[in-house]
């Protein structure tokens, strides 16, 4: 059960990014302005590398690889959408959508806020029962299949 | 193979899966049909402007009124062209808009209707129907009604705003308002406004 918990966390962070990478970056970072958080020179740049960044977790939380670093970075993109979209409706910053999914799904930043505080709950579930999480990973392979 | 050295193929394998779908996914580069847009300004401008637009979005709306600064300051120094990209899975009216705005070109009413329609965006986007404020525009710009009222009925003006949308689409467009300025891709008014300080210093 707590497999398919951590492949489900994992897919959101897949789904997410690839929706992003599939896309010219200029759509990004148009959603990264919108939230009006980051000092310009950073904004670009982030626009390009972020989505890398969530792919590479999802894709480690699927495959239960490095679980526990996976998991904790998961905890911290989390985190960071939290911050930003929260911090967006306290400022009553004029999002359409949250950006979140790049074109693929357009979600209210509300929405957004509700789902990324659930998913936060168990990622961090997820961790506090590594053990369990960690069955039919590449973890349990390597732990326990490879010498 | 250990578990540092298997770690490093799947990264391996995993960029050289997202690269090679980016790659066969990539918006085509093409030329847009000059011929086939709203444009204004002088066509052989050193800044040529195509903008992807949905007549609701607010930030299209604060886009229209930046490049209008910009006409007044530098009216041969642009070349803007006008296409339809309407959100309607975000804005409900958004191709009745683009309706209006379409078959008001089709009459050389374009730019006309627009000057209405952009500054009154909030109040039209907040009704159930903006179909009585947008005729009463058409009237205003001195448009022949029962020719608008036959181009609004028919398929070809919405089969047009919808093949622009495709075109879009496959230029990588997803968000509006997107700008080509001299056939790079800007999206939003703060990448409009950053990208032309390179070809006005001025600009504020």
């Amino acid at each position: 059960m707590l497999s398919i918990l951590r492949i489900l966390i994992g897919s959101i962070f897949l789904v997410s990014s690839l929706g992003k990478l599939f896309s010219p970056y200029q759509n990004f970072l148009y959603v990264i302005q919108a939230y009006q958080i980051l000092p310009s020179w950073a904004e670009s740049l982030t626009a390009q590398i972020f989505p890398w960044v969530e792919f590479f977790t999802g894709a480690f939380v699927c495959l239960g690889l490095w679980t526990p670093w996976a998991l904790r970075g998961a905890l911290l993109l989390f985190g960071i959408f939290l911050t930003a979209v929260g911090q967006a409706l306290l400022r009553g910053l004029p999002l359409e959508s949250c950006g979140c999914f790049g074109e693929w799904i357009h979600l209210k930043p509300q929405a957004v806020f509700l789902m990324d505080s659930a998913s936060l709950l168990l990622s961090a579930i997820l961790l506090y029962n590594i053990s369990r999480a960690r069955k039919f990973s590449l973890d349990s392979y390597f732990d326990h299949g490879v010498r | 193979m250990n578990k540092w050295q298997s770690t490093a193929v799947i990264i391996l394998v995993l960029i050289g899966l997202v690269a090679g779908a980016k790659f066969f996914l990539a918006p085509k580069k093409t030329d847009i049909n000059v011929q086939m847009a709203r444009a204004k300004g002088n066509p052989q401008a050193r800044v040529n402007i195509t903008e992807f637009i949905d007549f609701q979005c607010p930030a299209c709306a604060y886009g229209v009124n930046y490049l209008k600064t910009f006409f007044d300051k530098h009216p041969n120094d642009i070349y803007l062209q006008v296409r339809y990209f309407p959100l309607t899975n975000m804005h409900r009216h958004a191709m009745i808009s683009a309706l209006y705005s379409e078959c008001a070109a089709r009459q050389g009413k374009f730019w006309a209707l627009d000057d209405l329609m952009i500054p009154q965006q909030s109040q039209w986007a907040q009704l159930l129907s903006p179909d009585p404020v947008f005729q009463a525009m058409a009237t205003q710009v001195g448009m022949n009604t029962s020719e608008l009222n036959s181009c609004l009925a028919s398929d070809d003006a919405r089969k047009a705003i919808n093949d622009e949308k495709a075109l879009g689409q496959s230029l990588g467009v997803g968000s509006t308002p997107t700008y080509f300025i001299n056939k790079k891709m800007v999206v939003g008014t703060k990448s409009l406004q950053d990208e032309l300080k390179i070809y006005f210093p001025d600009a504020k």
